[in-house]
């Protein structure tokens, strides 16, 4: 059972309050979610509902908009990735940030004269690495920029948290994973932080004679085949006990 | 891969009962000639309006009537008028107001109506900024940002729905109570009810259009999703309604809740499709529906999925050549999904005056929301490719399979990861449209050890007591 999109388990009262009632859309609130967004980053948690009321505040009242606020939304959604709250968020913010640049020339244009702009372009560069599994680009443009480090500084544990995302997803597909290719998409460079991490974190077993990490078994990397059999049901019957009665009588 | 091998995935969807059919037909014989509920809004007499009724009955004709395509912005400014004044006078006059309405769907036409031109004002405001050729009617824009602005229209929503209280009183419902007793003063009455009850069908629609969709469901939260349901009585709401959700599904990334809602619509359409020929919403409903179909299109490319026949073979005649070459995938396919994406998305606004000053800082909304959508797309376009070939094997070694793709081992690692993702996704169960379990959404499944491929299949076995219970009932 997981919880619904608009729950968190994390949300505290006062914002569940604001966000059942019509208070989301009073400007007044938008500090409180700011608060929220800046205590979300910092023992991190994430409330992707309570950041879409945020965004949409910004999107009613432009004026109020404060980039670093909406960068770090935007950041903290790369961290539950693969899921739509990344897109989700972009779907709030103002259509002039482009953040998928259809021609290059539009983008850049627009990216030159707005430094929200750029920022926001540069967060959808990450999240489409990220969405489409390319992990070891993914931190190579991470540390390409400096750019890249101060969008994310704000939220606590930034590399950490997509390291654990990783793992996680690698864990439903492998049974067994190279050393070398893991090394890289988890970007831990050096052999013992590697097999800190995974026996830490993980706990997956690391077989240093045949280079690769052993993923233990579990739902979603076993890949059982199974046949699915029919449901039966007295219910199903219900036409057939009936007719027969019917032609007794 | 054929269409219809995938389409044996899942056999649990658009298994349409016999039972549920003949409730359909019943339900819209029902429908055709049904003189409960909404009639007493025909009854409802005016006592007491007097000298207003005449003005009054002007406004509230035109709240329902569609502008003129070619209505000047002096027209547009003067119908925002119209209906401030008509709903200041139906929220914030001492006590409920007794009126006499055209028609028993004249709630619905006058929400549906108010929304339809705040997406066309803004879309047109947009417009006139980005072309910045008409400074005069720039100029004008520019002096009244507040006429259709994005607060008074939810705020005229919101208003109405609290007023009658309709969401007390469809939540009593689904506890089985007598919603009267939750009504009030107003909600009592069918005017602020089915004022009410729409206005939550106009909710949704806003939130869609300005790209917010988990509110847009969220809405909805007292709404029973069914064909019993208060919104099915009116043909066009029944239908705007799923349609916003089935499309608010989609970009939620939830394809097999959104393929159910454009199902279920479109199979109702198709059944009752001779009664409405003739019908002024005919050409809406008949647009709507192409959309529907080219939506469904793109959901089933993502995720294979068995449809109703009617639905299917429909599709195949709208869009054969097209579902096809979506379900082949690659990249060749983008330009068509976002074709089809761009001809069935709703009209996108943006709720804030646009700026006058600089023509290009205004992108058309519709622009933003594809690139996001086109975005997954992307990232998932080689789905089809890994799984028509990955069905073909139990084991396979991945370099060999990258060989055969003419790709990076590394490529189609990430590839293999993406379509394993993808195939897990939350499906609504029970309660409210955004909640769900997750689930398996696909019939192949593998997992790699260091660079073998292990494929697994789940089929489903033969229905056997289903085959019987079909024939019996055939011949007994």
């Amino acid at each position: 059972m997981v919880a619904a999109f608009d729950k968190c388990e994390t949300r505290p009262a006062n914002i569940d309050a604001i966000l059942e009632g019509l208070d989301r859309y009073n400007p007044e609130t938008t500090t409180i979610f700011q608060d929220y967004v800046a205590q979300q980053c910092e023992d991190r948690t994430f409330d992707c509902y309570a950041n879409l009321a945020l965004l949409k505040l910004y999107q009613f009242n432009p004026h109020l908009l404060q980039a670093e606020t909406a960068t770090n939304v935007l950041a903290k959604a790369l961290t539950v990735f693969p899921s739509p709250a990344f897109s989700l968020c972009l779907a709030l913010l103002p259509a002039y940030t482009q953040p998928f640049p259809s021609s290059n020339t539009d983008g850049q244009a627009a990216a030159q004269n707005n430094d929200f702009v750029e920022s926001v372009q540069k967060l959808a560069r990450l999240s489409t690495l990220l969405e489409s599994a390319q992990y070891a680009q993914f931190w190579s443009t991470l540390n390409s920029d400096d750019l890249y480090a101060d969008l994310v500084a704000d939220v606590a544990g930034f590399e950490e948290l997509v390291r654990i995302r990783i793992a996680f997803e690698v864990g439903k597909a492998f049974r067994e994973i190279s050393t070398d290719i893991l090394e890289q998409w988890l970007d831990l460079r050096n052999r013992d932080a590697l097999e800190k991490f995974v026996s830490e974190v993980c706990s997956w077993q690391v077989d240093q004679a045949a280079g690769v990490v052993r993923v233990p078994t579990n739902k979603e990397n076993e890949a059982r085949s199974e046949v699915k059999s029919e449901r039966v049901g007295i219910d199903m019957f219900g036409r057939v006990i009936r007719r027969g009665f019917e032609q007794a009588a | 891969m054929s269409y219809e091998e995938r389409a044996n995935a899942r056999p649990n969807l658009g298994d349409d009962s016999d039972v549920e059919e003949e409730a359909l037909v019943n339900d819209y014989r029902e429908q055709v000639n049904f003189d409960d509920g909404m009639s007493e809004l025909d009854r409802t007499t005016s006592l007491g309006a007097g000298s207003q009724t005449q003005d009054l009955q002007a406004q509230l004709a035109a709240a329902a009537t569609p502008l003129e395509y070619q209505a000047t912005l002096e027209t547009k400014f003067a119908s925002y008028d119209n209906y401030c004044s008509l709903f200041h006078y139906i929220l914030n006059s001492e006590g409920p107001v007794d009126l006499e309405v055209p028609s028993y769907y004249w709630a619905w036409d006058v929400i549906d109506e108010f929304i339809y031109q705040f997406e066309s004002f803004c879309r047109y405001r947009n417009r006139v900024a980005r072309s910045g050729s008409n400074e005069e009617e720039a100029q004008l824009l520019r002096e009244n940002p507040n006429t259709w602005g994005c607060y008074s229209v939810l705020n005229v929503l919101y208003s109405l729905i609290q007023k009658s209280q309709i969401n007390e009183q469809l939540a009593a419902m689904k506890r089985g109570e007598d919603p009267l007793a939750y009504a009030g003063e107003y909600g009592s009455r069918p005017l602020y009810k089915m004022l009410g009850y729409f206005s939550i069908i106009g909710l949704l629609r806003v939130h869609c259009l300005l790209g917010d969709f988990s509110l847009a469901l969220k809405t909805l939260d007292d709404i029973e999703m069914n064909k019993k349901a208060m919104f099915a009585r009116v043909m066009a709401a029944h239908f705007t309604t799923y349609y916003y959700v089935g499309f608010s599904y989609m970009m939620m990334r939830r394809y097999a809740d959104a393929i159910r809602m454009f199902s279920h619509i479109l199979v109702y359409v198709s059944r009752t499709k001779n009664f409405q020929k003739g019908g002024n919403s005919y050409d809406a409903i008949a647009k709507k529906n192409d959309q529907m179909y080219a939506l469904i299109a793109i959901c089933v490319a993502l995720q294979p999925t068995r449809l109703d026949d009617t639905i299917h073979s429909a599709l195949r005649e709208k869009y054969g050549e097209q579902l096809h070459r979506l379900q082949q995938g690659g990249p060749e396919a983008l330009p068509l999904f976002e074709e089809l994406f761009r001809s069935a998305c709703p009209k996108f606004i943006s709720p804030t005056p646009p700026d006058f000053d600089n023509p290009a800082l205004n992108v058309d909304p519709v622009d933003h929301y594809t690139g996001i959508f086109m975005d997954e797309i992307k990232n998932t376009i080689h789905n089809p490719t890994i799984r028509s070939y990955l069905k073909l094997y139990t084991t396979m070694d991945l370099k060999k399979l990258a060989g055969f793709l003419e790709v990076e081992p590394e490529k189609l690692r990430s590839w293999l990861l993406v379509n394993k993702q993808r195939s897990r996704q939350v499906r609504w169960v029970e309660g409210g449209l955004l909640e769900g379990e997750p689930a398996v959404a696909n019939d192949l499944d593998y997992a790699l050890e260091s660079d073998l491929i292990h494929v697994s299949e789940t089929k489903a076995g033969r229905r056997l007591v289903d085959w019987y219970l079909r024939n019996l009932a055939r011949v007994y």
